[in-house]
């Protein structure tokens, strides 16, 4: 099952805890005085959820939806628990804020355990992207993740084994924050992602934001390779005078660079016309995004 | 010289590393120490290095000193004990090789027997306590550190135990730690029942080492080798890795030297490794012997321990494998001790065993099998080009492409730049090879790699792929694959004609013609038999045992070649565009490449070099020699390891990257297993081929105008969708430039798509246009499941439609009675119309549209274009221009046709369930029972769904509803077709809505639930028609399942005899680098694709074996016969005879206890332990 939670800052709560119904969870946050949207994808649950909301008379809403396959590729009709995110939003009344003002709604959940790097990383795509649910403004998300992934998002530069694309991209849009360690022997950590004000002042725009991307996974692809060797691949001889502006070492390798760097790199990337015309950053940093979550 | 009486020491010496692979409890008598040594003795006369057999007698004498201060029995008993210890080691030492994938490595958490080895060497004590008279109450020093040694042990155990507990206390961590302790488990539960595959044995780490003694002896450098081997065997956990295969290389190494005590040497050391020496290694002391000179008693001492061990001199010269004099010096060594020794050198004759083909070789009857027709001398003739071709490794051709004009500034500068980029390449490469050379250390480098062909010819290679390097990039495993394949077949070509086996081979080919010739005589044998009668009366093998390049190997020398190229290859940036500012930038680039969530190592070329290339516009393309179908009939396969081209090598059973146990399957199996397999594979490629010239030339002049996507025939890249111009001018808000940013996405994939579909069409149809005026053939292998391939990859008669109709049979035969109208019926069945009729029917619909037919003929571009219209247009041109001809003549049935004519199974793979699970409706519905009209498989299933839908609409269901008028064959076909190979609900949904989005008029948002909806009604369906289908897949998956499970791979073997296993394992990846990589261990196999993929490939097994039944016999009655899998293709005149084959093996096949015989076979072979 899970949940939406609409109080003065909206909370969206997805307690995942399929097969145990409405979960601890969602019983405090209803005892808390919250107004809870359950989403449920499983047909199963619904009755039990359904009776609980009737009982509720509108603390809970319970709506058949799959959190996590909002928005899929294909096109159509959409049936349950399949869902475009435009259509669920617009059902719980809830409007698109700018960017920068507060967060609108918060979503509580336990990121589906087989796909977890997908899920992440699809949530990347549309926050960079500002599409799907960032349409709606900066959507906080609470996530009980798995302790190798919480690992992963917060690990820091050097830490070469959990370093990676995702840390970097994740990082720089969100700020993370653990705010509970579920079960020591589930070794479930609910993560908080709240997307950075900023994260759209500077160079970065929905447009280019892809091109950050892939220029991140391009440079995290090799940890350990030297980060002015990919500079100059893309654009010969230009990677020692960028990295001199930036004041960022000649030798340092990739796995090295902090997040704050990575984007200050991007923004020096993108003003400077080597660059922009070089063909194969370009060519390979165009957002191929042909996952299939 | 060889008294092992003078040296009472050493037969005690019973050198303790590895007494525990000898026999359980008892010592192993030193077998072929005593040679050993006195071959090392005998390095005192005429060998180089005294002093090293020297050292290796003294060593083991200070040992035997002090074994004997110790006194005998003692020592035994610490021996024993020892050889217990050892044993429980081994055992759980293998276990900890086959969980290497865990964490837990080096260590062994199986807990031996608790000290055995304190009270069972006491009991023997008391036993052997006759001899002596009381035993040393105080423990020696050996007693004290075995028990040392235990006790450390049993404190590892412990502790790891206590780990391993703790690991998996917390839950978090069951997920890894559980399957480890399972695997552990099994692994050791199969140990126990000593069944060490042999699979494991020679895995792709031993094949490196092979490869690398095998390079390192090409060069003449046995020393290298040796370092080798000796890095290897010094080791005790390295030794493991070693077999009797390495010795035994490096000891034919030191024969072709005549250094007799380095052979000894290795017996020592094949001794410390616990290994019995095989035929080949005498065969290697002795052909030593012989270049040598060595006296009569050394060699008598030698065939003595050869008869010791089990072996005799007749074996010697039947089952080993001689290259150049080695059999001569072999037979030069025995002479010596006796003078009238003669081998004999009777081909053992073993007749195939499979009861489907007792009559076809018993030959009771002389038998006259077809003859090709050609003379003997245009056949030499012909093997002489081919020879000549392979020799030279590629063959450049000119390109169907009209030439471009202005095309001489652009190429002069790709010259300048290839001399360029020569020059440096070759400085680079020489430069890293000496780097290479002067590391020190005696693990294996890619350094004898880099010296087995010419500086220049590796440069070569390294430009030529260059130069064929397509615009988008190639992923770098498959350019380095490339790479090493192409170095890897030249020097399996050099040493090949380096060794005189090329001169063998044609003088055997020059015999061997006799048979195919049309003026020569010699008849009733089958091409396999007189070539195995040849070679065997020709005194040496054919064969090379030498071990092909395992996978990684290639990958790695590849990525060697890879990484030059990336570092050498510069272009001037401004090369095109001088006003540019001038900067020395590579032309490769790596990237990587996302998908879903691998990241895939890319080579990308810079855009200034794919200008150039195409803008030079070059006339000719470079292909390998393999690429060309062959000049001559192919040389016959006689065994896994020969035949098919001259030179070049090639597999029996082609395999996914990296896998060697088919080929060593097929090693194992007898002989006679394989003889029908092969004879089936030699017909095939017997087959002579020719170019139909008119429709080819029709074919290129399209395709050299702008193309056609309707007759699939590649529009070039000029026709390709450019990026529309109106969004460009867009002021460039957020949503216009991202869909911008779509579009250019599509334009590019497009791009990329239409280059390579035109690229594999220039390929083909230039290779056509080469052979335009040639007869050719198509040599075969087949794939794991014994379907057949032929081995030249672009063009073939596997191919597409397009492909297909350029191709005919180079023999000609006169129509008859019925060519004609089978002429006809094969060209309505290649238009796709009347399905549902009779033969007769689609007859008569011929003779009715013949008018359009002929204007096809006529004129085919500027007519009424009937056959543009059809299922395969292409092949229907060729067909209505037969007829056209056929009519034409003067007497149709004399009229000599060359036009293969093709006659399908109706859905094969349901042809044979229903057979074997004598479904009678299922079979009807597949043609398998006599029906006046042809029934037609993929309209009853759409008929059955109909019917459901029928019930479901009337019951509410909205998509039953929607899906009204839907329904057709069309829709169904692809699925019931592959719902026998094992489709899933998940693809065949996906086809089907592929399917539903091609109909115009359908509500584009029920897709998803109309296709989720039929493919369920589908299968339904199936299992209402075909009920033994079902359970005959259901128990075949079941099985798989169950030996997946016991984590073995899945095993069978064809009614033919042919053994097949299934090749697929958890992927493991390997991450490639030039410095080297670790080898895989043995793999788990892959339980998920084990179990779907096994009643798909069973069904294919048989429907290969179906195929070869029927190209056996009809070879037997003078048919030419090829196939594309189920389709099978012959002359017009002989089309009803290969029907009647066809039907008459199909029953034959059947007759068999098919499923009887599999349940035997799994039960003996997976469950005869548990039993």
């Amino acid at each position: 099952g899970r949940f939406v939670y609409l109080p003065r800052p909206p909370v969206l709560l997805i307690a995942a805890l399929t097969g145990c119904g409405p979960g601890v969870l969602t019983r405090t946050l209803l005892n808390a005085g919250a107004r809870v949207v359950a989403l449920e994808s499983d047909r199963a649950f619904l009755p039990e959820l359904q009776s609980l909301e009737n009982s509720l008379h509108g603390q809970l809403e319970v709506v058949h939806c799959d959190f996590f396959r909002l928005d899929p590729l294909g096109c159509g009709s959409m049936k349950p628990p399949a869902m475009y995110s435009e259509k669920l939003f617009e059902n719980l009344g809830i409007l698109a804020v700018p960017w920068t003002a507060d967060v609108p709604v918060k979503i509580i959940g336990f990121l589906p355990q087989k796909k977890e790097r997908n899920t992440l990383w699809k949530f990347i795509f549309v926050m960079y992207e500002r599409s799907s649910i960032y349409r709606y403004g900066r959507i906080e998300l609470n996530m009980f993740v798995s302790e190798k992934e919480y690992k992963v998002l917060t690990a820091k530069p050097g830490e070469l084994r959990s370093y990676q694309a995702l840390s970097v991209l994740l990082q720089t849009a969100c700020e993370i924050q653990l705010l509970h360690m579920l079960l020591p022997n589930d070794h479930l950590c609910l993560v908080r992602m709240t997307p950075r004000r900023h994260l759209f002042t500077g160079g970065m725009t929905t447009t280019n934001s892809s091109t950050f991307i892939h220029m991140v996974k391009q440079c995290l692809a090799k940890r350990k390779s030297k980060l002015i060797d990919r500079l100059n691949s893309w654009s010969p001889d230009s990677g020692s005078k960028i990295l001199r502006e930036l004041e960022i070492p000649e030798n340092i390798i990739t796995g090295n660079l902090y997040p704050e760097e990575y984007r200050r790199l991007f923004e020096a990337m993108e003003h400077s016309k080597e660059f922009s015309q070089s063909w194969l950053y370009d060519e390979v940093l165009e957002n191929n995004r042909n996952i299939n979550f | 010289m060889w008294q092992p009486s003078s040296h009472p020491v050493v037969r005690q010496d019973p050198l303790l590393g590895n007494t525990a692979l000898g026999g359980p409890g008892q010592l192993p008598l030193p077998r072929s120490d005593t040679l050993a040594k006195s071959l090392s003795f005998s390095g005192s006369w005429g060998s180089r290095s005294p002093a090293r057999g020297w050292g290796e007698v003294t060593h083991s004498c200070q040992r035997s000193v002090k074994l004997r201060i110790w006194g005998v029995w003692e020592a035994t008993r610490v021996l024993e004990a020892r050889i217990k210890q050892l044993q429980a080691d081994n055992i759980s030492e293998v276990t900890v090789d086959r969980v290497d994938v865990a964490p837990l490595r080096k260590s062994s958490f199986r807990c031996p027997a608790p000290s055995p080895a304190g009270k069972e060497p006491a009991a023997k004590v008391r036993e052997g306590g006759v001899s002596s008279s009381g035993a040393p109450s105080q423990p020696s020093r050996w007693v004290e550190k075995l028990k040392k040694e235990k006790w450390i042990k049993h404190k590892r155990q412990l502790k790891l135990e206590q780990k391993f507990s703790a690991a998996a206390s917390p839950p978090g961590a069951e997920r890894t730690s559980l399957p480890v302790l399972e695997q552990g488990k099994a692994a050791g539960a199969k140990e126990s029942q000593g069944q060490a595959k042999a699979s494991n044995k020679y895995g792709s780490i031993q094949l490196i080492i092979m490869s690398y003694l095998e390079s390192c002896l090409f060069l003449h450098q046995p020393e290298r080798a040796q370092q080798c081997l000796m890095f290897y065997h010094r080791s005790h956990a390295r030794r493991k890795l070693l077999g009797i295969k390495m010795y035994d290389i490096l000891m034919h190494g030191w024969a072709n030297k005549g250094s007799l005590n380095q052979i000894g040497r290795l017996f020592v050391m094949l001794e410390e490794a616990g290994l019995k020496p095989n035929l080949s290694c005498y065969a290697a002391a002795l052909e030593c012997m012989g270049r040598a000179g060595a006296p009569a008693a050394v060699i008598k001492r030698c065939v003595q321990q050869l008869e010791e061990d089990g072996f005799n001199l007749d074996e010697l010269f039947r089952d080993a494998v001689y290259e150049d004099d080695k059999r001569e010096m072999v037979l030069k060594a025995i002479r010596i001790i006796e003078p009238n020794f003669q081998p004999l050198s009777q081909p053992h004759p073993e007749i195939c065993t499979s009861p489907l083909l007792r009559d076809f070789y018993s030959k009771e009857k002389p038998v006259s099998y077809p003859k090709l027709d050609f003379s003997v001398c245009e056949l030499r003739e012909r093997f002489r080009q081919q020879l000549e071709m392979e020799a030279s490794n590629t063959v450049t051709i000119s390109s169907v492409e009209s030439a471009k004009p202005l095309t001489e500034q652009a190429r002069e500068l790709l010259t300048a730049l290839r001399s360029e980029w020569r020059k440096s390449l070759l400085q680079t490469l020489r430069e890293s090879k000496i780097h290479m050379a002067n590391r020190r250390s005696w693990q294996m480098s890619l350094y004898p790699y880099l010296c087995l062909l010419e500086d220049k010819e590796y440069v070569d290679i390294m430009l030529q792929s260059l130069s064929s390097l397509p615009p988008q990039g190639e992923s770098l495993l498959v350019l380095a694959k490339e790479l090493g394949t192409k170095i890897y077949n030249k020097y399996a070509v050099r040493k090949k004609s380096r060794s005189r086996l090329m001169e063998k081979i044609q003088k055997v080919y020059d015999e061997y013609v006799q048979l195919l010739a049309k003026d020569a005589q010699l008849d009733s044998y089958l091409p396999r038999e007189y070539w195995e009668k040849l070679e065997a009366s020709s005194g040496s093998s054919l064969l090379s045992k030498d071990c092909t390049w395992p996978h990684i190997l290639m990958v790695q020398l590849g990525t060697h070649m890879v990484e030059l190229l990336v570092q050498v290859i510069k272009v001037q940036s401004n090369i095109l565009n001088p006003s540019l500012e001038a900067k020395l930038i590579p032309v490769l680039y790596h990237v990587y490449s996302f998908r879903s969530s691998r990241q895939i190592g890319f080579i990308k070329p810079h855009p200034i070099l794919t200008q150039i290339l195409s803008s030079a516009a070059e006339t000719t393309l470079t292909f390998d020699s393999f690429v060309m179908p062959m000049l001559c009939p192919p040389v016959p396969w006689t065994s896994p390891h020969f035949g098919a081209y001259i030179l070049l090598p090639t597999k029996l059973m082609r395999c996914v990257e990296g896998a060697i146990q088919h080929q060593l399957l097929l090693e194992e199996c007898p002989r006679s297993n394989l003889h029908s397999v092969l004879d089936a594979l030699n017909q095939l490629g017997n087959c002579p081929w020719k170019i139909n010239q008119p429709v080819l030339d029709i074919i290129i002049s399209i395709f050299n105008a702008k193309g056609s996507e309707k007759l699939s025939i590649p529009p070039p890249l000029s026709e390709a969708p450019k990026p529309s111009v109106a969004l460009h001018l867009g002021p460039g808000t957020p949503w216009s430039k991202s869909s911008l940013k779509r579009e250019l996405t599509q334009c590019r994939k497009k791009m990329v798509e239409m280059y390579s579909l035109r690229m594999d069409s220039l390929y083909k149809l230039s290779i056509a246009n080469h052979m335009r005026d040639k007869v050719f053939w198509f040599p075969h292998n087949m794939d794991f499941r014994g379907r057949t391939y032929p081995c030249p990859p672009y063009f073939n008669h596997l191919g597409s439609d397009v492909t297909r109709a350029i191709l005919l049979f180079a023999e000609g035969k006169p129509l008859g009675a019925h060519g004609l109208d089978w002429l006809k019926i094969h060209l309505i069945n290649l238009t796709g119309l009347k399905k549902k009729n009779s033969l007769r029917e689609r007859l008569a619909y011929a003779n009715e549209i013949m008018e359009e037919i002929l204007d096809s003929a006529d004129n085919p571009l500027t007519g009424r274009k009937w056959w543009m219209d059809t299922d395969e247009p292409w092949q229907a041109l060729a067909c209505c221009m037969e007829i056209a001809k056929a009519l034409r003549s003067p007497d149709p049935t004399a009229y000599i046709s060359h036009f293969p004519i093709h006659q399908d199974g109706s859905c094969n793979g349901l042809q044979h369930y229903a057979a074997l699970g004598r479904d009678v409706i299922g079979a009807t519905s597949v043609n398998l029972m006599p029906c006046d009209s042809p029934q037609d498989v993929y309209s009853g299933v759409a008929r059955q769904v109909e019917e459901f839908r029928k019930q479901d609409a009337q019951e509410g269901m909205k998509v039953a509803q929607v899906l009204d008028g839907f329904i057709s064959r069309k829709v169904v076909k692809q699925t019931v077709m592959t719902v026998v190979y094992g489709v899933t609900r998940y693809g065949g949904r996906l086809q089907i809505e592929k399917r539903l989005k091609e109909i115009d008029g359908f509500p584009q948002e029920y897709i998803w639930e109309a296709s989720h909806y039929l493919v369920q009604q589908v299968f339904n369906s199936l299992k209402e028609m075909f009920s033994g289908t079902r359970e005959i897949q259901i128990w075949l998956t079941e099985s798989a399942r169950l030996i997946a499970k016991s984590g073995n791979t899945v095993e069978w073997v064809t009614p033919l005899g042919l053994p097949i296993v299934q090749p697929y394992h958890r992927a493991k990846s390997t991450v490639v680098s030039a410095k080297g990589s670790r080898g895989t261990g043995s793999l788990k196999p892959d339980t998920v694709k084990q179990k779907n993929a096994f009643p798909p490939n069973f069904i294919h097994s048989l429907d290969s074996t179906h195929m070869m039944l029927t190209a056996l016999h009809c070879h037997r009655r003078g048919l030419t016969f090829v196939s594309v899998h189920d389709c099978y293709w012959t002359h017009a005149l002989t089309v009803d005879v290969m029907n009647q084959v066809c039907r008459e093996q199909f029953v034959e096949l059947h007759s068999q206890p098919i499923l009887q015989d599999l349940s035997r076979f799994m039960l003996q072979k997976y469950c005869t332990h548990s039993l």
